[in-house]
């Protein structure tokens, strides 16, 4: 019996950061799907309807901001987890007012990446709490 | 359930099997679309024969189809019907995964190719700068390698003399060469103090960069990098986008990239140019010994 594994679209323009991503991915039962740009990001969303998307800000073509206004904008309702090496409060609002579920700061720690995106698909019900104090690696929903 | 652990090669393979592409040497989206063609063009001729034949049933006279056995053929025409679109399913969804994988595969080597793209790019512009000793020259060779990298149309080089920044060289707005500003006034001051690259999309923001210049024309998206070369900051270089374009944070990235060897070259020039004055010096001292 085939069963169903939650899939995560990575866009990330990184090959290295890809293939770890995919690799750590596949190992916690999430089936990943990849895109190196932001348009490729707007189409696999449309065309597959991931359950989840870990963007990063730093895309070729159309960025990652553009990708998520994109999708607010149109009504989109995947749930986005926003990668950024930046860590400031402006950032983390807009990631907020554009509808993402949760912010990480590069470099990231793998498990913690695993943990917040099994819970944004449902693979974990654990808390995803925020770091008092920190912009960085918070569920801002 | 399926094994994830399984390697991406294997998977690949199996679901190939599955779907009926048994010399898939070579995966290709081209090959497993034309299967899927394939698969659903003679599925779809199969149901239409087992359809003629359930109507045939259906005007044969009543009478007749109460013969012994009728009834029977009829069902199991149905169910090998039902069993065929199952089949036909099941080799669908295998296509289906292989198309996400091979999709993968094709944004991978996409990616690298892009990476390897934009690091050649960065070594030849590498190349070019490190063949300029001559400021103006290399002043010149950064402004125009950083425009035609990033598609900017024009920019300005600022260097750092004691608490000023002054335009060195610029492209499209010529007038701009010999402007000084203090460190820390407008978007160069600000990058220059706090040593950040900045993207400015739309009209910069006063409050944040205090003793900002709104300059005409007006330039909707420009990125400004500081020249740094092992902890000196050596100048601040700004380029301006063409019109209706908008630098990404991925620019700002290739930029900041790029302005890590122009400090580099411009701290080299500043040594040659020192060391040029120093020799020169010492000649003239010799010169003026040998006179007196």
């Amino acid at each position: 019996m085939v069963a169903h594994r939650p899939r995560v679209l990575i866009a990330e323009d990184d090959p290295d950061t890809l293939v770890i991503l995919r690799v750590n991915l596949n190992a916690a039962g999430i089936e990943p799907m990849l895109a190196g740009d932001g348009h490729t990001a707007l189409e696999r969303i449309q065309a597959e309807s991931p359950d989840a998307v870990l963007l990063d800000v730093l895309l070729p073509g159309i960025d990652g901001w553009q990708v998520l206004e994109e999708l607010h904008a149109t009504g989109n309702r995947v749930p986005v987890i926003m990668c950024s090496g930046k860590n400031n409060v402006h950032d983390l609002q807009r990631a907020r007012e554009l509808g993402a579920v949760a912010y990480l700061v590069k470099p990231f720690d793998i498990d913690r990446l695993i943990e917040v995106t099994s819970e944004v698909v449902g693979l974990r019900t654990t808390d995803v709490a925020a770091e008092p104090g920190t912009a960085a690696d918070t569920e801002l929903a | 359930m399926r094994n994830h652990r399984q390697s991406e090669p294997d998977r690949l393979r199996r679901d190939a099997r599955v779907a009926g592409l048994r010399d898939f040497q070579t995966p290709s989206l081209e090959a497993v679309e034309q299967r899927r063609r394939q698969l659903w063009q003679r599925t779809a001729t199969a149901l239409a024969l087992i359809a003629a034949l359930v109507v045939t049933f259906a005007i044969i006279p009543s009478n007749r189809l109460a013969a012994p056995g009728t009834g029977r053929i009829l069902f199991v025409i149905v169910a090998l019907g039902g069993g065929l679109f199952l089949w036909a399913f099941h080799k669908e969804t295998a296509l289906e995964r292989l198309t996400r994988s091979l999709t993968d595969e094709r944004v991978l080597t996409a990616a690298l190719t892009n990476r390897l793209h934009e690091v050649s790019l960065l070594l030849d512009a590498g190349k070019q700068i490190n063949a300029h000793l001559q400021m103006d020259e290399l002043l010149d060779t950064i402004l125009r390698n950083a425009c035609e990298l990033l598609d900017a149309t024009g920019g300005s080089v600022m260097l750092v003399e004691e608490t000023d920044l002054v335009t060195v060289c610029a492209l499209g707005r010529d007038a701009a060469v010999g402007q000084r500003m203090r460190l820390g006034e407008g978007v160069a001051g600000y990058v220059a103090i706090r040593r950040d690259p900045v993207l400015i999309d739309g009209h910069a923001d006063p409050e944040l960069f205090p003793g900002l210049v709104l300059r005409e024309p007006y330039v909707e998206s420009a990125m400004s990098v500081p020249l740094v070369h092992r902890a000196e900051l050596q100048g601040v270089l700004n380029l301006n986008a063409p019109i209706g374009r908008s630098f990404t944070e991925y620019d700002l990235r290739a930029l900041a990239v790029f302005s890590e060897q122009a400090a580099l070259a411009i701290a080299n020039a500043r040594l040659y140019e020192a060391e040029r004055a120093h020799v020169a010096a010492l000649l003239d001292l010799r010169t003026r010994r040998e006179a007196g």
